[in-house]
């Protein structure tokens, strides 16, 4: 299954790989679903990062925003949308950073929406 | 016997809870597809069913990845809508279908399904939003639920054959239960979507229409299809579609589609929503 789903061009899948990559980052960001976590969170990220283990590549990924970053570490969307939710930011700017487009740019082409103005 | 009073088919987009939670319904962005949903709330005013089963998958907000249940069935007296990283809504608890719930659960397991069984949950926004769309936004919603929780997060996700088969024993719990309740099928997820990689944003409208159409008259080709087509036509997210086939196939062979809407994109899907009857 992961072996011939990984052949559908630009599509990872959150396979054993991902998982196992990703546990860290994911565990951290799950826990952003309570409020006293996302307070802990604003707070000190650094230090909430350091309290799930985050490696510093990690890190450096969520503190960037780095969206591929992260999913290219094995974070899986719906666990670090949790992160955009404190921030907060749109779904369609991890959309367009993960495309490596600008935001109206993938709004238009890849969402065909009309193009404001 | 209890009976299938329908099946419906339904994205539960969780941009759509939150564009009702901010009034936004009328916005040019969002009214096109929430108009399009009157027919199915009309609809289901109409039906007056009693319980309504609901097929969906929780994104990391209840299971994370420490235990992953392929398939999970709720048997609470009460689902709480779980805070997914916004804060609660302000959307009233679904209580639950308990005694039909665990009828399921047995026969699940008599015809060799092994589920998990959930005694206390909570319930995210792939059984909120479809409630939202069909039953608005009441004091208290007006049926009880059964939640089935389906993996499609980390594979390997279940076959569409397997989603199917379940549907198949739905329709012998729902018809083998005593009691005379109106069950409506809800199965959730999709249109095309990708949220994640370089292809992220892809919707193929093309085949999201061909869904709509087929899931009600030829559904034999979904069935057969494998989880490597869903998501090549429907996204990586997009393969969430296969838990519309527990609801499809607990439907007879010949339904009569009564309504069906599109509209894309909602967020970053292509949505819509098909309402099933069984032909006479």
């Amino acid at each position: 299954m992961s072996e011939a789903a990984a052949t559908i061009p630009d599509t990872p899948l959150f396979d054993r790989a991902g998982s196992i990559r990703g546990y860290r980052i994911n565990k951290m960001a799950m826990a952003l679903g309570q409020p006293a976590n996302r307070a802990a969170f604003k707070a000190d990220e650094e230090a909430y990062l350091d309290s799930f283990g985050l490696s510093a590549h990690e890190k450096s990924a969520v503190m960037g925003r780095d969206w591929h970053e992260m999913v290219r570490l094995g974070g899986n969307l719906f666990f670090i949308l949790k992160i955009s939710a404190v921030d907060p930011t749109p779904i369609t700017r991890i959309g367009a950073a993960q495309a490596s487009m600008e935001h109206e740019d993938f709004l238009h082409l890849r969402l065909g929406k009309k193009r404001n103005g | 016997m209890a009976r299938i009073i329908g099946g419906l088919g339904t994205s539960h987009v969780p941009s759509i809870g939150a564009a009702l939670d901010k009034g936004l319904r009328d916005t040019p962005d969002w009214k096109p597809f929430f108009d399009g949903y009157e027919v199915g709330k009309q609809w289901m005013r109409d039906a007056k069913p009693d319980i309504a089963v609901v097929v969906f998958n929780d994104h990391g907000n209840t299971f994370f990845l420490d235990r992953v249940p392929t398939f999970a069935v709720g048997v609470a007296e009460t689902y709480n809508p779980v805070d997914e990283g916004w804060g609660p809504r302000a959307i009233p608890a679904f209580e639950g279908a308990v005694d039909f719930s665990w009828h399921f659960v047995d026969k699940l397991v008599e015809r060799h399904f092994d589920p998990m069984v959930c005694r206390e949950i909570e319930v995210d926004h792939g059984l909120q939003v479809p409630m939202e769309l069909f039953f608005g936004r009441p004091e208290a919603w007006p049926v009880k639920v059964l939640p089935i929780w389906v993996n499609t997060i980390q594979y390997p996700i279940p076959t569409p054959q397997r989603c199917w088969e379940m549907g198949k024993v739905l329709r012998e719990a729902i018809e083998s239960w005593p009691g005379d309740e109106r069950v409506v099928i809800l199965g959730t997820g999709g249109l095309s979507h990708q949220l994640q990689g370089a292809r992220a944003g892809f919707i193929n409208q093309a085949a999201d229409r061909a869904w709509l159409d087929g899931i009600a008259s030829n559904p034999e080709p979904y069935r057969t299809m494998s989880r490597e087509d869903y998501v090549e036509q429907f996204g990586s997210e997009g393969a969430e579609l296969i838990m519309w086939l527990v609801m499809r196939a607990a439907m007879n062979n010949d339904v009569n589609l009564v309504h069906k809407h599109y509209h894309a994109p909602a967020s970053m899907t292509g949505a819509g929503m098909v309402v099933l009857e069984n032909a006479a």
